[in-house]
């Protein structure tokens, strides 16, 4: 279609978490990355119902292979996730050479309260995130660090500078902070912008 | 905007309301006339009679939207159009947002509308620019069909330019009776209709540019429709098998002769489509003629699921093993395993949010009560879900005031529907006025959140603003239902837990009608509204001296920032929008405001 590409064959991200997290904002970021720097880019979501509190991904495949918007099982280059059981609940997405970034705030859902459920803790998750034999995980305060720069919803912003340093999106630090800028409503972007910073000085592979 | 779209309308629904969202956001600029409307219905006919102007028109709905304005678009391919008139419906497989996952594409049979599919965001646009000409062209609505994972995809697309549109049409009657429909005159209408259907199938359906064939030299052929084309294009990618492809972009009118021909020569043929058979119904009967030893290898195969939507890992194992190749899938039931242990976490209502608080003085005042309570669509059709377990029926807009009428003649249990106020406006209109006709004993809950909240905020009629933010007369729900004929009227803020139990109580207790009206804005409106006024937003906390872990909160209240930590209940100050609502349903007073925090019922705040 005459796009200028830059040489990406096929790379799959899910960022995950609860409705409300953002989670949409940080995906039209990395879509406007790779609208700027010419990678072919397919992002898929969910909006209405869905989104309320409840569960939610959204799946971003880059590069000039991929037509479906919707990633295979077992695929997945890298998993961003607010929240971490729900990383845990799309381990069927992941395989050897997944990289999962993670806030590490755990938001166990009322039901489990009311069911009585064992939630597994941070610890369990990693655990069992290990066990499925990811590549790499790394982990970040998202929701502390985002409180501390001033307001909880920018989590998202932290775990997309984390995610920016782990590197395994195409994108420089750089590149990253020039689309969250300019995606950002006026009276966010500074706060986002500091929230990027934390999240890409504060992430840790454990 | 590429068409030259002058008058948009339509009623919101997920998943296609972003293009309402996407349209107000330039109306203005662009001189398009763009609103929402009260339902989809109204939507069309606003659409319909701009293109009767001579205009170019479009509305958009989610696939049940079709439903709701099928009455007039069943008709209106007799009548036909004048303006390009083009009608998205948003199909929903997987129900992700919706009641059903019912396929539009039948519509397109049953009302003899064309139907166009795109399959990428590219298409998505071309696809309608085309459809507006061939709307001209053929003076017939034309129908695009999209489903979930289309409608809410984003990628890249190369842009055409932008036409410039009309302010104002002028109604002609190009021939007599040309509007008018019955007896004799619709039956020639209905002559005309098929001749126009048959034409554009030799000259559109047939053609080269909607219906594509690719790939040769292969005895297997794959037919594709919509978003599934791109699951088989990258399953066949995949999977590197030499296989003959056909890009359905046009199922209604079905291009028979090109299909003949595609499938003449194949041993077997692999349908892709979601939710439901429709290219397959066509080929089977095509096949029956040109290739009876055919393989069909779809849904009635058992290759394909015939409910929920595609992804491309069942595409791709679906043709591996119709095609019996040994393709290494992941083994996704270990890894269900492990994520089994992650608790379900379905949606749920926003911290705030005032049907929660409905929800709570309603379950406490029925107690173990037996009543029959109807939900309706919108996000308080959550209330069927744990704490409050309330609703035992959710189906369609409207559909509560209308089964209470039935339940309460049916029944001597107590009564109570359940309705938001953009659903009220809707479709619970008429149902109401039949409950006061015949003075039909039940309780008519409003829960009046101020906007169409569920799919992202849009303005109603009772809201004082239109689409693209001109204002508008807002009809007040209290003064239009006293109107109606109702006199038991109650208005009540939800988060007056207290008030509202004894208003409930009251009316249940009575014989004949009450509508209790439960107005409060959506908490997510108070909140934007009070960052933009740069107020901040201070959580409440849990008094741990206090709290005696009763659990009230979470079992009676259920809202997502309470937290349990097994001895105490603790509130997530990144969650919590400090509204204040749970404190007066802590028996203990456990529940505080945090320094500098509000209490939203006590300063004022979303009423």
């Amino acid at each position: 279609m005459g796009w200028v590409c830059e040489m990406v064959e096929e790379l799959n991200v899910i960022i995950a978490g609860v409705g409300g997290q953002g989670i949409l904002f940080t995906s039209r970021v990395i879509g406007e990355a790779a609208l700027r720097k010419g990678i072919r880019y397919i992002q898929s979501e969910v909006h209405g119902l869905s989104q309320r509190y409840g569960s939610i991904h959204t799946e971003i495949r880059l590069g000039e292979k991929v037509m479906s918007p919707l990633i295979m099982e077992g695929t997945l280059d890298l998993m961003m996730a607010l929240e971490p059981l729900e990383a845990l609940r799309r381990v069927r997405y992941m395989c050897k050479k997944t990289v999962v970034v993670m806030n590490d705030h755990v938001i166990p859902p009322v039901i489990s309260y009311l069911e009585k459920m064992e939630v597994p803790d941070l610890q369990e998750i990693i655990y069992l995130l290990r066990k499925v034999g990811v590549k790499k995980i790394y982990l970040v305060s998202a929701t502390k660090l985002a409180m501390k720069a001033g307001d909880p919803v920018v989590a998202n912003s932290v775990l997309l500078g984390a995610a920016a340093k782990v590197g395994v999106l195409p994108f420089t630090k750089e590149e990253l902070m020039s689309s969250l800028s300019d995606l950002s409503p006026e009276r966010f972007r500074e706060i986002n912008l500091r929230a990027f910073d934390l999240g890409y000085e504060n992430v840790s592979e454990i | 905007m590429e068409a030259g779209v002058d008058v948009v309308s339509a009623y919101p629904g997920t998943p296609s309301t972003e293009i309402g969202e996407a349209i107000a956001s330039i109306a203005e600029k662009l001189g398009i006339y763009f609103d929402w409307a009260a339902n989809e219905k109204v939507a069309t006919e606003i659409a319909v009679a701009a293109s009767w102007s001579g205009l170019r028109s479009l509305t958009m709905m989610k696939h049940v939207g079709v439903n709701v304005a099928a009455d007039t678009l069943f008709t209106l391919t007799y009548s036909g159009v004048r303006g390009g008139m083009v009608v998205v419906a948003a199909d929903d497989p997987q129900a992700h947002s919706s009641q059903n996952e019912q396929d539009s594409r039948h519509y397109a049979l049953a009302a003899e509308m064309p139907m166009l599919e795109p399959s990428t965001p590219q298409e998505a646009k071309d696809f309608v620019k085309r459809a507006f000409d061939l709307s001209e062209e053929f003076r017939l609505p034309f129908l695009i069909r999209s489903t979930t994972r289309l409608s809410h995809q984003r990628g890249m697309v190369l842009l055409g330019e932008v036409l410039p549109n009309r302010k104002k049409g002028r109604f002609v009657e190009d021939e007599p009776y040309r509007y008018i429909q019955v007896g004799r005159i619709a039956i020639r209408h209905h002559k005309e209709l098929n001749d126009k259907i048959e034409r554009i199938r030799r000259e559109v359906s047939e053609g080269e540019d909607v219906n594509m064939l690719e790939g040769e030299g292969s005895s297997v052929g794959v037919v594709a429709s919509g978003v599934c084309y791109a699951h088989a294009v990258e399953a066949i990618r995949k999977l590197g098998i030499k296989v003959k492809v056909m890009k359905m972009g046009m199922s209604y009118p079905f291009p028979e002769e090109k299909f003949s021909e595609f499938v003449r020569d194949l041993d077997t043929l692999i349908v892709v489509e979601e939710p439901d058979s429709f290219v397959e119904l066509h080929a089977r009967a095509v096949a029956k003629e040109v290739n009876p030893s055919l393989r069909i290898v779809g849904k009635k195969s058992g290759h394909f699921p015939s409910v929920g939507e595609y992804s491309l890992g069942l595409v791709i194992k679906g043709m591996a093993t119709a095609l019996g190749l040994n393709y290494k899938v992941p083994d996704t039931e270990i890894m269900d395993k492990v994520s089994s242990r992650a608790p379900p976490r379905n949606p749920t209502l926003c911290p705030g949010c005032p049907h929660r608080s409905t929800g709570y003085a309603l379950k406490r005042v029925l107690g173990g009560k037996d009543a029959v309570i109807l939900g309706d669509i919108g996000c308080y059709a959550l209330l069927f879900e744990k704490p409050f377990s309330l609703a035992k029926v959710s189906h369609a807009m409207g559909c509560s005031i209308g089964f209470a009428n039935g339940f309460s003649i049916s029944t001597d249990q107590p009564v109570v529907a359940l309705i938001g106020d953009s659903t009220f406006f809707h479709a619970g209109v008429p149902a109401l006025l039949d409950a006061v006709h015949h003075n039909r004993r039940m309780v008519v809950i409003i829960l009046d959140n101020r906007i169409t909240a569920m799919t992202g905020h849009q303005p109603h009629p009772g809201v004082s603003y239109t689409a693209t933010g001109t204002p508008a007369k807002a009809i007040d729900i209290e003064k239009f239902v006293r109107g109606m004929g109702v006199e038991d009227v109650y208005v009540v803020d939800p988060y007056d837990h207290e008030k509202m139990e004894a208003v409930l109580r009251e009316c249940l207790n009575k014989e004949g009608l009450s509508v209790i009206i439960a107005r409060r804005e959506c908490a997510l409106l108070t909140v934007r509204r009070v960052r933009r006024s740069k107020g901040r937003i201070v959580s409440y906390r849990v008094d741990p001296e206090k709290c005696r872990h009763c659990r009230v909160c979470i079992t009676m209240f259920g809202c997502p920032a309470l937290k349990d930590t097994g001895e105490k209940v603790e509130i997530d100050p990144s969650i919590c929008f400090g509204c204040g609502a749970c404190a007066s349903v802590c028996p203990f007073e456990a529940i505080l405001p945090t320094e500098g925090g509000l209490n939203w019922l006590r300063d004022g705040l979303g009423v």
